[in-house]
């Protein structure tokens, strides 16, 4: 195994919540509570969850664009966490995002070409004419033409938009890209091509991705491996095709029955959880899934479940945890049992409930 | 993707859309002429009014006394080494017959009264009580018999850059406090809304009046260093309001993870976009100073003799109230003013607010 392009380990992010007249901090906002994940060089991390889960956090922490509490990122050897000034702008070439909404993202008084070109400047890379030619290039990456340089965004439909955001992360020659919600601000129709833009260019740049969405079926379509967060924490990790296959968590489970499915004779029984998702601030003790989980046992409310590994697919929990012991470290067993364990309230659940 | 480039139209900033939209405001457009003529106004009030020639051949050379209005020094010596005494019409033909003249398009002085036949046929200003509004004198005259309208043309100048002036001090002072209060945010924060809202408690024109009392030579750039020196507040708030929200806008998210500094940040992202909702009150500000340099004139500590702005004319009415030209006319041009600002502020604000703005594309 080569060393990974991007790895995080114990990432806390911490906003502090202030009251008062002194603006006293009487407790922190824990969006991220202790993530770790490596990216391998040329690969793609999709990092799924629902809305409030961190999982924008994640990305936005490790390019430093907040300011991460504890743990360690490390970029290709180097610590994201330690380094300031000129060494944290050299990284920031090497690292680039694309945000989720390309009408907020894109600056409105500026022409495109003085939006790519910022990179181009900040980081001197080019001449006046080497630049230009930089920048067409990235255009013609990301399927427009030179002639979108003398334009102002709000010319451009919001798929071309993306494109052009797009275009401002490669223009710098990056090696690792955090895509945030890239498509979900997108029509539907432009979704597939941006995602195939995406997949191009992976490939030919030999880009790294760490893909942040909540759409389930798009994330399986581009990654390589898929980390599932809930309330600021990763519970389960494996290779796309494996989560996929044998979901061993219990939120993994339902957050998979909630996809609709296209094939009318198979209906997925739809596990749907009970109550709302806790406050950040005030995190549930042991396993933070508890509250919400129709398995949950004594247990569960007081031991955080470590990592239980076989074979490169990770799960945080319990049951899961003893589940795959009783099936002698077969996933599939275990990933069948579970969702046999899940089912009851699939069947109990009331349709008109999310 | 291709619908870009066949699109052959040309390409518009928000500037330029904004002010195609408001050259469609019928009263902004207005008002903007309206100050456009105050400003041509101003800068020729020479010409409009005087009873120095704006350009006349004397001995063989030509001069252009009129300069002399703007600046003492500007005004050729010759005329006052041939003992002109500031009376030009029959100087010219007595002293060289040859001479000719352009005249300003009304004989009036704004400093003094003029004379019986100092133009050839006409009879003196009308002095005390008398000087209703006629022929000659368009807006009347005071009671020393200097032509009103006279004095009102050449006070333009102070209107506008009353205006002018102190609101590009305040302006500047809002913006950079506004600025560095709303993107550093904690203690600098703190330190310039603190200082903001000291400066807010202060009372304008009881300072000024202040001022002018301890001041050796009060002058009209002392009254708007004052103005503008206090009329930042609003400015700083606004301005600190605008980068509090764009610093959370995620272009901005973005130039930071491209690795831009504060600086680059500031003045080529925030700034731009912050600029518009900034200016109206900027516009409002300049319409309010000229109502205060209005107020001080008008209780005296308007700028010093001879020269004359608008408010002053009011002080001069003060005394004698049958005069009501002298009431009349500089309070229709201060408010005219006063107005045609308001009006610019709103359309600026019509045309750049989003919120306000009816259908975008």
């Amino acid at each position: 195994m080569t060393q990974p392009l991007v790895d995080v380990v114990g990432l806390e992010t911490h906003f502090p919540v202030r009251k008062g007249l002194l603006r006293r901090e009487v407790g922190a906002v824990r969006a991220v509570d202790g993530v770790s994940f490596s990216v391998e060089r040329g690969r793609t991390l999709g990092l799924v969850g629902e809305s409030g889960c961190g999982k924008t956090t994640v990305g936005r922490s490790i390019l430093r664009l907040v300011e991460p509490t504890g743990g360690s990122v490390r970029f290709d050897g180097r610590d994201v966490l330690a380094t300031g000034g000129a060494d944290l702008r050299g990284l920031r070439r090497r690292m680039q995002i694309v945000f989720q909404d390309p009408y907020g993202s894109l600056n409105p008084r500026m022409k495109v070409r003085s939006i790519l070109e910022e990179g181009l400047i900040i980081h001197r890379l080019g001449g006046a004419d080497d630049r230009l030619e930089r920048m067409t290039r990235a255009l013609a990456r990301t399927g427009l033409t030179a002639a979108a340089l003398d334009r102002y965004p709000h010319e451009f439909s919001g798929g071309q938009r993306q494109r052009i955001a797009i275009a401002r992360a490669i223009v710098i020659e990056p090696d690792f890209l955090v895509l945030d919600e890239p498509i979900s601000a997108l029509d539907v129709s432009i979704q597939a091509q941006v995602v195939n833009l995406l997949v191009e260019l992976r490939e030919q740049l030999g880009l790294t991705y760490l893909f942040i969405s909540h759409d389930l079926s798009v994330v399986e379509y581009v990654s390589d491996d898929v980390a599932v967060m809930y309330l600021g924490r990763i519970v389960e990790r494996a290779p796309a095709a494996r989560l996929y296959a044998e979901p061993l968590h219990p939120y993994t489970l339902a957050l998979f029955s909630a996809v609709p499915s296209v094939e009318p004779g198979r209906r997925r029984r739809r596990i749907v959880l009970t109550g709302d998702v806790p406050s950040p601030a005030r995190p549930p003790s042991g396993c933070r899934f508890h509250p919400r989980c129709p398995l949950a046992e004594q247990v569960c409310r007081q031991v955080e479940p470590p990592a239980t590994v076989i074979d490169g697919h990770a799960v945080h929990c319990h049951v899961a945890a003893r589940e795959l012991q009783q099936a002698g470290g077969d996933a599939a067993v275990a990933a069948a049992r579970m969702a046999a364990l899940m089912a009851p309230t699939a069947a109990s659940a009331s349709p008109a409930a999310v | 993707m291709n619908e870009i480039q066949s699109r052959g139209r040309q390409s518009h900033g928000f500037w330029a859309e904004a002010w195609a939209r408001f050259r469609r405001k019928p009263l902004a457009m207005a008002a903007l002429v309206f100050v456009a003529m105050l400003a041509a106004v101003a800068v020729l009030a020479p010409a409009i009014a005087g009873t120095k020639p704006v350009l006349c051949r004397y001995k063989g050379r030509l001069y252009a006394p009129c300069l002399g209005y703007f600046d003492r020094r500007l005004e050729p010596t010759v005329f006052a080494k041939d003992r002109f005494r500031g009376t030009y019409p029959k100087n010219l033909a007595e002293k060289d017959p040859d001479s000719w003249a352009i005249w300003p398009l009304v004989f009036q002085d704004p400093y003094r009264a003029v004379r019986e036949n100092e133009w050839p046929g006409r009879p003196a200003n009308p002095a005390k009580d008398e000087g209703r509004p006629s022929r000659i004198n368009l807006f009347g005259t005071d009671q020393y018999g200097v032509d009103v309208f006279a004095k009102m043309v050449h006070g333009t100048t102070i209107a506008l850059l009353v205006g002018v002036v102190s609101m590009g001090l305040a302006g500047t002072i809002g913006i950079i406090v506004g600025a560095l209060g709303g993107y550093f945010g904690g203690w600098v924060d703190m330190l310039t809304s603190r200082i903001t809202e000291i400066v807010m408690c202060v009372p304008t024109l009881v300072l000024i009046l202040a001022v002018i009392a301890i001041v050796e030579k009060p002058t009209i750039w002392k009254t708007m260093a004052i103005i503008g020196a206090t009329g930042w507040t609003g400015i700083a708030r606004l301005t600190r309001g605008e980068f509090l929200r764009l610093r959370q806008s995620e272009f901005v998210t973005a130039a930071r993870a491209a690795g831009a500094g504060p600086v680059r940040i500031m003045l080529r992202h925030i700034l731009p976009n912050a600029l518009a909702p900034v200016l109206v009150p900027i516009t409002f500000g300049i319409a309010s100073a000229i109502l205060t340099e209005s107020a001080l004139s008008f209780l005296g500590f308007g700028p010093p003799p001879p020269a004359a702005s608008w408010g002053s004319l009011l002080n001069d009415a003060r005394s004698n109230l049958s005069m009501w030209w002298l009431v009349v006319f500089p309070g229709v041009a201060i408010f005219l003013t006063v107005l045609a600002y308001n009006l610019i502020g709103e359309g600026l604000q019509e045309v750049t607010d989003p919120r306000l703005r009816e259908a975008r594309k």
